[in-house]
């Protein structure tokens, strides 16, 4: 399907804008170049090593019978459709899957498999050995121009991998050929390079023409994706009209290509919704994007909106937002939101029966419930439950962190300090990326817990109070809520593991006390960021060992299903990476499940 | 007698070398393990840095990391009397040169860049570290024992932040032999706009290295 069309527009995009007002005058007639959008042409790829049409019979199959022989259906119909452009009167060889001698007694194919491994130099080694051993042997014109496609790929390649940006755009300039549809690699390198030499006109030109003329609807699309990174969204959407309707491929469906936008939309919304302030969207783009999370039935979507309208104490259309979401796909996540802003709007009740499937299993929905139901505080001295929400539940139901902060010191200072208040100190600490002195207040907090008495046990329970209990509450086949002591040490857990103590945590995890829920999540995410280092110390077995360890606990997130990916790759079992890429990239396709895809079918195929 | 005897030994260490060299008894694939190790904790007093007694920016916790066998990282955390996010903190890496030939062919990558910012990585390091609050980089540098160093200074309606950075590199003069650069990195947020206060820790530091590092004093003021 991919068709060799060459993109020499991307280095003259200024030329091409130049002879815009003619580019519509089709110049079928000269050497197969066309004109297929406004002020872009481009070319046909013209014969290796020749500028016009070789005479009939002289068609150099060494490529064709080499990707008939390693079984690349692509390349071969990519290169059978190339020499019938050169020779319309050519017709494939019967004998193409049959083996073949060459000529002159020279077998090409230990060149190709060289070539075909990235092995450029190695390559070109073996061939002046060969031609040392055969003086009267002469490498294949296909086999020389690949090899220089190959050389002059690598350096843009490399010169873009380092960011030398101008020496990509003279790189591609030198070889327009290594910039071209069936290597869009380079081309998308080549659009980088003019954005990041702040020449964006070039920019928008090169996506443009890649738009328009790689015939498959996937590539256009990524492209589209690619350039969002770079262009306008007013470039974008040009990008995206042309990309869904010129020079449509039979049998291509552009359905993807228009959606791109929205989808690309979607996500600048979504973005902007999470760190919006009150207000901060206006009406028309709020109500476009509660239209596109609707119609998806996007979960994340509808969480992010549900805290968008908590930010601004709109409880209401919060809770439907967050009751929205967990009716979709019920999530710890959904209901922290939900338990929050029933809260918000005194529903006591329905916060609690809100986060009943999740309590004990969920820290975030524990976390939550601290709103609804808060730990005995410093003031008051009563014993009656406080009226409505206090000054520290509303700003943790805000998820204001540093008023969290604030607010427990002035209380601290005022009434001294509790255990309950401390720990409540250690999570909001946790919010605000200050493991360390978050583990402080934990360690504190379990210091004085161990001095107060014991709260209170649950209605009709064992005493859940740690020290002085000595029965484990799990020995009734009831989920282990966990005592104060225990929510202290999970705390610091979780510190531990965000200063990235794991060799420590590893260490003391045994004896911790924590209930085993805690423990086996704790496990996990040790396991998770052990893995995350095997992946870069190249322990790729490691890696699948450990993910698979952790997937005995607990289900594979996302990124973790990504690591397990790459890890597959470097092992070089290619179809299984691939395999995995595609179906984390079927489910919800992001930047990087595209680039596992997109790598792993290029090295399945060869196609770099 | 001891010819059949030497001949045994000889084939004995033989097959011995050639175990060992084939992977036998085991090999690990790309084994140049010169990434960062884990984070260990160390108590605040094995830092090889002392900083003032401060009552804002007492040291929380101390940890430690090796890369390869040239560097040592060392983190303080310090206390942030502020509601800001992030951490206050005082990093020291210590690159030392390598004791061993194959210990100078294998070394692992840089853990810090020189230069250690350039504006494009200062603009993103200090939108990360001080979102929401107003950057500006110092247009002098400022000095403490071990010569100049730069800093930019943040800040909102209620709180000032600092970030500074320092090379150590004149291993002629100022560095022991065996070190080949320090570089100091100093974060502290606190409240109020007393840049000179948050700095003052910095500005008084002195590093405990186990062989002396000469201070800039010494050498008459560079």
């Amino acid at each position: 399907m991919t068709r060799p069309v060459l993109l020499p527009a991307l280095l003259l995009a200024g030329l091409a804008a130049a002879g815009g007002g003619s580019g519509a005058l089709a110049q079928q007639s000269n050497g197969g170049a066309r004109a297929l959008a406004p002020g872009v042409k481009v070319e046909v790829a013209p014969a290796p090593g020749s500028g016009s049409a070789p005479a009939a019979g002289k068609v150099d199959e060494t490529a064709l019978r080499y990707y008939a022989r390693i079984g690349d259906g692509e390349r071969l119909e990519a290169e059978i459709a190339r020499l019938r452009a050169l020779d319309p009167n050519w017709e494939p060889p019967k004998d193409l899957f049959a083996p073949q001698p060459t000529a002159t007694g020279v077998d090409e194919s230990p060149f190709w498999t060289l070539l075909s491994a990235g092995k450029v130099a190695e390559a070109r080694a073996a061939i002046a050995e060969q031609r040392r051993k055969s003086p009267a042997w002469q490498p294949s014109d296909k086999l020389l121009q690949e090899l220089d496609l190959a050389e002059s790929a690598g350096r843009i390649r490399s010169a873009s991998d380092t960011k030398r940006w101008q020496e990509v755009v003279d790189a591609a300039a030198a070889r327009p050929e290594a910039v071209a549809c069936n290597r869009l690699d380079n081309a998308w390198r080549l659009a980088e390079a003019y954005a990041e030499l702040k020449q964006a006109d070039r920019a928008f030109d090169t996506y443009r023409t890649i738009v328009t003329t790689c015939p498959k609807a996937k590539e256009r699309r990524d492209t589209i994706f690619k350039a969002s990174r770079y262009l306008t969204p007013e470039q974008l959407r040009e990008l995206t009209a042309l990309g869904a309707t010129s020079n449509p491929a039979t049998g291509e469906d552009y359905s993807s290509v228009r959606s791109a936008e929205a989808e690309l939309e979607t996500g600048r919304l979504l973005e902007r919704l999470g760190n919006a302030r009150p207000g901060a969207l206006s009406a028309s783009d709020l109500s476009r994007v509660q239209g596109i999370v609707r119609d998806k039935q996007d979960v994340d979507g509808a969480i992010a909106l549900g805290w968008y309208f908590q930010k601004q104490k709109n409880y209401a259309e919060a809770q439907s937002w967050f009751s929205q979401a967990n009716g979709w796909a019920p999530s710890d996540k959904a209901a922290e939101g939900l338990v929050l802003a029933y809260n918000g709007l005194g529903e006591k009740a329905q916060a609690r029966a809100a986060a009943e499937p999740w309590k004990g299993k969920s820290s975030r929905v524990d976390q939550a419930l601290k709103a609804v139901d808060p730990p005995r505080g410093p003031s008051g001295g009563g014993r009656s439950a406080p009226q409505g929400p206090s000054e520290l539940d509303r700003a943790l139901a805000r998820h204001d962190f540093a008023g969290c902060i604030a607010i427990i010191r002035s209380s601290i200072e005022r009434s001294g300090p509790t255990a309950a208040l401390l720990q409540q100190r250690g999570w909001c600490l946790l919010e605000l990326k200050r493991p360390s002195e978050a583990e402080a207040a934990f360690v504190e907090a379990q210091a004085l817990a161990a001095r107060e008495p014991a709260p209170k046990p649950a209605k009709g329970g064992a005493s859940a109070a740690g020290k002085g209990s000595d029965r484990s509450p799990a020995a009734s086949g009831l989920p282990q809520t966990p005592t104060r002591e225990q929510e202290n040490a999970y705390g610091q857990a979780i510190a531990r593991l965000t200063t990235g103590d794991v060799t420590g945590l590893t260490r003391d995890l045994p004896r911790a006390n924590l209930t085993p829920t805690q423990k086996a999540e704790i496990r996990a995410s040790l396991m998770a960021t052990e893995a995350g280092r095997a992946l870069e110390d190249k322990r790729y077995h490691d890696v699948l060992r450990l993910l698979n360890a952790r997937r005995e606990i607990e289900p594979e997130p996302r990124n973790l299903g990504i690591l397990r990916g790459w890890a597959l790759y470097n092992l070089m079992r290619y179809d299984e990476a691939y395999a995995q890429f595609k179906s984390i990239d079927d489910r919800l396709s992001t930047e990087e499940s595209r680039e596992g895809v997109t790598t792993a079918w290029k090295t399945i195929y060869h196609d770099w | 007698m001891p010819k059949t005897a030497r001949r045994a030994a000889l084939w004995a260490a033989l097959a011995a070398a050639t175990l060992l060299t084939s992977g036998c008894a085991g090999w690990v694939r790309d084994n140049l393990t010169q990434s960062p190790t884990p984070w260990r904790r160390i108590q605040p007093a094995a830092l090889p840095v002392t900083l003032g007694e401060s009552r804002d920016f007492p040291i929380v916790a101390a940890r430690m990391r090796d890369t390869g066998t040239v560097y040592k990282t060392y983190n303080a955390a310090l206390g942030n009397p502020t509601t800001l996010p992030g951490e206050n903190r005082l990093t020291v890496d210590v690159q030392t040169l390598p004791d061993s030939l194959f210990g100078a062919l294998v070394q692992p990558p840089r853990v810090f860049p020189v230069p250690l910012y350039t504006m494009e990585t200062l603009t993103v390091t200090t939108r990360r570290e001080f979102p929401d609050m107003k950057v500006k980089v110092a247009d002098g540098a400022r000095r403490n024992r071990y010569g100049d160093y730069d800093y930019a200074t943040a800040q909102d309606e209620a709180n000032s932040c600092v970030l500074a950075w320092q090379l150590i590199t004149d291993h002629k003069r100022m560095l022991p032999e065996r070190i080949e650069a320090v570089r100091l990195e100093y974060r502290a947020c606190g409240v109020g706009s007393n840049i000179r206060a948050l700095l003052a820790p910095f500005d008084g530091l002195t590093l405990t290295l186990p062989e002396t590092v000469l201070e800039a004093q010494d050498l008459g003021g560079l």
